[in-house]
């Protein structure tokens, strides 16, 4: 099956990886995913902390490409594109003023046909389905990941239908149940990394890291598993500065899910760009024959 | 945390919790001040002024407090006063709220970094239609730069500043985790034309 696909600024940049990760992963499982044309950016907390319209408007744009695309569902793997088009959307559904007004704006308008999914609605499906399982040649045994989800994998500013808790969500714990991998259970899988305080208000972030990196050690982690391109990339070039800050000397591999599932198909490490974590990444893998 | 004395000017309270309520689309009244969104907030210890707080000052219309204090700022946008809140009330839409009347009544931004890293995102957005981390780190560098010579600590906090951002993007050039190249889209003219719309220029 084909669905739309919008992959968003990082993963066009910093976090390349993830976008060659989720084309070549999911085509294995059968999901094509097609990238919208001409894409704009989803204005990320910026556009909400600086102009409502905006907000609303940015991703918008994409909302009404994707409606055109004549595809039924768009995957956004990104967690804060995909909760900023989430509630463009379901703001949209109810502002019929606000509506018009940008559709006046768009040359492709606002339909309110295309379902949004993030990346886990699609891997837990898949992996419950067994479809994971099945393509999963080597089990992921030893590989003890702290899924972390970070902020805006489950927690919207906005009454918003969930498939997973938002206090302690299960949706990676799936996948990885479905790998072979042992997720470990802690505490702190929904605290916030700071986003882009990393770089505009750098000791705050770094407190929030060296927490979020205490308890993964203390409850024997040996990597964090991520879905959003933020936490990704603060968890894995901060970790070494937080840790020397905090006096925490575990550095543990800051995976994206895609990753786990890459290895355990078989894909090789360079195919799936491991070789672009600041926390190296493959030494764990090789040392547990997983590469 | 110390405790703050609010003022209530009670002509002026109903006129600032109206607006931020109607701008939000938070019902302030409904806080019963249970603190629930004190105790989950990750920043609360280095603002001083958790989301209960915050929402007091604007329903006593306490303008000021409201207006200058360090929660709007260092609010991270986490989400977890309003996902726990038991009246569902979101702060992180308060405060960002509060941050878009700050901007419109020119108003010394109490963390200028913040205010120049959001201005400089979007205004990487309007130019190409997608952030490109480059130009958008150039102009939020230029911005703070500005702001450390006119008002802050000088050419040393510029420096301090320059020296870790270069670390990491070096880091980032030898990873390959640095896209060089400009992303432009093809209806940038549109995206321009809704920024413009918005910041009502």
């Amino acid at each position: 099956m084909e669905i739309a696909y919008y992959p968003g600024c990082s993963l066009h940049a910093s976090t390349a990886l993830y976008d060659v990760q989720c084309k070549e992963v999911l085509g294995r499982l059968d999901v094509g995913l097609k990238e919208i044309k001409d894409w704009n950016c989803c204005g990320a907390t910026s556009a909400a902390k600086t102009n409502d319209f905006l907000a609303i408007a940015l991703p918008a744009r994409n909302l009404g490409i994707a409606d055109s695309s004549g595809y039924a569902e768009m995957m956004i793997p990104c967690a804060s594109c995909y909760s900023r088009t989430l509630i463009a959307q379901k703001t949209l559904e109810s502002d019929k003023d606000l509506r018009d007004k940008i559709n006046a704006e768009l040359s492709e308008k606002i339909q309110g046909k295309i379902k949004l999914l993030s990346i886990l609605d699609l891997l837990v499906k898949k992996s419950k389905s067994g479809e994971i399982a099945a393509k999963a040649e080597k089990k992921l045994t030893g590989l003890k990941p702290a899924c972390y989800y970070g902020c805006l994998q489950t927690r919207y500013p906005m009454d918003v239908e969930l498939s997973d808790s938002i206090e302690n969500p299960q949706g990676m714990e799936t996948v990885c149940k479905a790998l072979g991998a042992e997720a470990i259970d802690w505490g702190y899988k929904t605290d916030c990394c700071g986003a882009s305080a990393s770089v505009n208000d750098t000791d705050l972030s770094i407190k929030l890291m060296s927490n979020i990196m205490k308890d993964a050690a203390a409850r024997g982690a040996n990597c964090f598993v991520t879905t959003c391109p933020m936490c990704q990339l603060n968890m894995d070039a901060y970790q070494d500065k937080a840790g020397k800050q905090y006096g925490i000397s575990e550095r543990l591999p800051v995976y994206f899910i895609t990753e786990l599932i890459g290895v355990s198909m078989g894909i090789g490490a360079l195919e799936l760009q491991l070789d672009r974590h600041f926390v190296e990444a493959t030494g764990l893998l090789r040392g547990l024959n997983l590469l | 945390m110390p405790s703050q004395t609010l003022t209530v000017e009670t002509e002026v309270a109903g006129s600032l919790a109206q607006e931020v309520a109607e701008r939000s689309g938070q019902n302030l009244n409904a806080c019963y001040q249970c603190r629930r969104c004190a105790a989950g907030c990750p920043v609360g210890d280095d603002t001083g002024v958790t989301p209960d707080r915050l929402i007091r000052m604007v329903v006593l219309g306490d303008r000021d407090a409201a207006l200058n204090n360090l929660l709007v700022w260092k609010c991270v946008a986490c989400y977890t006063c309003g996902t726990r809140c038991p009246n569902s009330i979101h702060t992180a839409r308060i405060t960002e709220t509060l941050k878009q009347m700050i901007k419109e009544q020119h108003l010394e931004p109490m963390a200028p970094k913040v205010a120049n890293f959001h201005s400089a995102f979007l205004a990487s957005t309007s130019h190409f239609g997608r952030v490109n981390e480059m130009e958008f780190m150039a102009i939020y560098d230029f911005k703070t730069a500005v702001n450390e010579l006119t008002k802050g600590g000088g050419l040393k906090a510029i420096i301090a500043d320059l020296k870790n951002q270069m670390q990491l993007g070096q880091a980032m050039m030898k990873l390959k985790r640095f896209h060089i190249s400009i992303d432009k889209i093809k209806g940038v003219a549109e995206v321009k034309r809704l920024y413009n719309k918005a910041m009502g220029k």
